[in-house]
């Protein structure tokens, strides 16, 4: 397998504290690897820098051999590497539908000389995408709020729409902040399975971060720990829930 | 009495509506749809006030060049106020395009040699030698009135004028039901959610805030040849408010409800000019022309509180996250 992203010596500080403290860890291809950590280690604030929205003091983000740490996120975006928020962010005034179609990559009608131009060409990707859209939208199970104001859909429901509009951008790495926080037990199980489908059948690599650990060590190829900004374990499911520093870094040290 | 029942009166409230109507269009692009607080849009209706006034009086071109060369430098001048302030916070953003409508009301006063000065148009062509801009408009306007046996030139220039406010509205409206519009209306709602879907929310703006300048432009263009004269203080940020409220009152989101707003707004200022019935013959003149300006903010918060929405807002719209 190859390495499709690569942290390397991340450091990222707010007002003198190292939330991120020279993390460096590798994400393969086609993997499902997880972060994991206790509060305050430091993950969602990596999240932030490897998707753009924080620029790094110092270190590197590369994806597929390019550095992507000075870009901005659209740009990362548009380079395949698409993540989700904690708190979902639902277009609340846009209907679950459109919320969707908005994460159309490479839409011409979003060029507007191209709509005045090329109708043709512009309603043709539009019917396509609108196809797609509700394709997905049936895949999350919000096949029926499709035409309702996002504003109404519960926190739940949120987050599935939020990993549809991720799908929609068709990503080569997904990274999810917290995918489970909030869905039901039932819809737990197809969005993993979803996942994993996902994976096999379009070959998407996913970086996730996810507090229910059990899940972690079920599903993760590679599950990476951090503690205090820093990356203090990774490997194998197995191997890192023996490691005894994981075992210190949630329960405390052993005197 | 006799004003009140004149068609020449209501015709030219009607223009200034439609005016008012370019100017709240820009407003609900920014705003409506993509979220941007601008402050300062009068600015960009006094460049293309004057710019069309200059090119016509100082370099004797055509009004035919000179209006859409004020569009351009209208939406130029908005996307060189964008570049450099589009990347702050809308509250900052606000302050910014407030503080440069000023710059420009200013220059326009103090840059004599170009712009006539305090003393407005008349003196663009230089002290003793009064100008005027507006010959070929006036020209065209008689064509128009002649060709279309119109009763006189109020009902021409509002026709003029509302053909272009509302070919403005549908354009826009047209334009907000794209993938373009889709984009604009979801920056709005959470630009960082639709950057992280890989769209570049800097250039929407700032397309957004050419598109609003230009149409503010044209603005400044109908208000030069409707009042054939104009000075710097003509462009006081007043009338930026004027245009918000027209905004408000109609509904955010909706293209239609511009026309609307500013209908209403406009009957609202023009028609209580005749408040001469009780309470108002209680009051002199004087008072009563500030006592007008109360009963019209208070018929505003009235509607306000009526129909939070505005006229034609849809309410499930207003419920915030």
């Amino acid at each position: 397998m190859s390495t499709l992203l690569e942290v390397n010596g991340v450091v990222r500080s707010f007002g003198g504290i190292h939330a991120v403290d020279g993390a460096s860890f590798d994400v393969e291809q086609g993997s499902i690897t997880s972060l994991i950590g206790p509060n305050g280690a430091g993950k969602s604030t990596l999240f932030n820098v490897v998707s753009g929205f924080l620029r790094p003091e110092s270190g590197r983000v590369v994806l597929d051999g390019r550095r992507i740490d000075r870009r901005p996120p659209y740009a990362i975006a548009r380079g395949g590497l698409v993540r989700t928020f904690q708190t979902p962010r639902a277009l609340g005034r846009m209907t679950v539908r459109e919320n969707v179609l908005i994460a159309a990559p490479q839409h011409p009608g979003e060029r507007l000389p191209q709509t005045i131009l090329r109708p043709r060409r512009v309603r043709g990707r539009e019917r396509s995408a609108r196809a797609r859209a509700d394709e997905l939208l049936t895949l999350v199970g919000l096949e029926n709020h499709a035409d309702a104001l996002a504003s109404t859909l519960s926190g739940g429901q949120r987050k599935l729409l939020d990993f549809a509009r991720a799908l929609m951008t068709g990503p080569r790495l997904l990274l999810l902040d917290e995918p489970m926080a909030g869905v039901s037990p039932t819809l737990r199980v197809q969005l993993l399975q979803h996942v994993l489908e996902l994976r096999e059948r379009n070959g998407v690599t996913f970086l996730i971060v996810e507090h229910d650990l059990d899940l972690v060590m079920r599903v993760s190829d590679v599950v990476v720990v951090m503690n205090e900004g820093r990356v203090i374990a990774s490997g194998r499911p197995a191997a890192v829930s023996a490691d005894p520093r994981v075992v210190d870094a949630y329960l405390g040290a052993r005197p | 009495m006799s004003t009140i029942a004149s068609g020449e009166f209501w015709a030219f409230v009607g223009v200034v509506a439609g005016i008012y109507t370019l100017l709240g269009l820009g407003i609900q692009l920014e705003f409506g749809f993509a979220g941007l607080l601008n402050f300062g849009h009068v600015a960009f209706m006094a460049i293309g006030a004057y710019t069309m006034a200059i090119v016509v009086v100082k370099l004797g071109w055509s009004m035919w060049i000179g209006a859409p060369l004020a569009i351009l430098t209208a939406a130029a001048a908005g996307v060189a106020v964008g570049l450099p302030t589009l990347r702050l916070r809308a509250d900052y953003f606000a302050i910014v395009t407030i503080a440069f409508s000023e710059i420009v009301r200013y220059v326009a006063t103090n840059e004599e040699r170009l712009t006539g000065g305090t003393q407005g148009t008349i003196n663009l062509a230089g002290a003793g030698e009064a100008s005027s801009y507006n010959g070929q408009w006036e020209r065209f306007q008689g064509w128009l009135q002649s060709t279309l046996h119109l009763g006189s030139k109020d009902v021409t220039m509002l026709i003029v004028v509302w053909v272009a406010a509302l070919a403005g509205c549908t354009a826009l409206w047209a334009a907000g039901r794209t993938p373009w519009g889709r984009v604009l209306r979801g920056i709005r709602e959470d630009e960082d959610a639709v950057a992280s879907l890989g769209k570049n929310v800097f250039a929407f703006r700032l397309q957004a805030l050419a598109i609003g300048s230009g149409l503010a432009g044209l603005a400044g263009c109908f208000y030069a040849w409707q009042f054939s004269f104009f000075s710097p203080n003509d462009f006081a940020p007043l009338l930026t408010f004027f245009a918000w409220m027209i905004v408000i009152l109609g509904g955010l989101g909706r293209f239609f409800a511009v026309p609307v707003g500013a209908v209403v707004f406009g009957v609202l200022f023009a028609g209580t000019r005749f408040f001469d019935f009780a309470p108002f013959s209680w009051f002199d003149s004087a008072e009563r022309a500030y006592l007008r300006l109360m009963v019209i903010g208070l018929a505003i918060i009235g509607l306000i509180l009526f129909r939070p929405q505005g006229l034609l807002g849809r309410r499930e719209e207003l419920v915030l996250e």
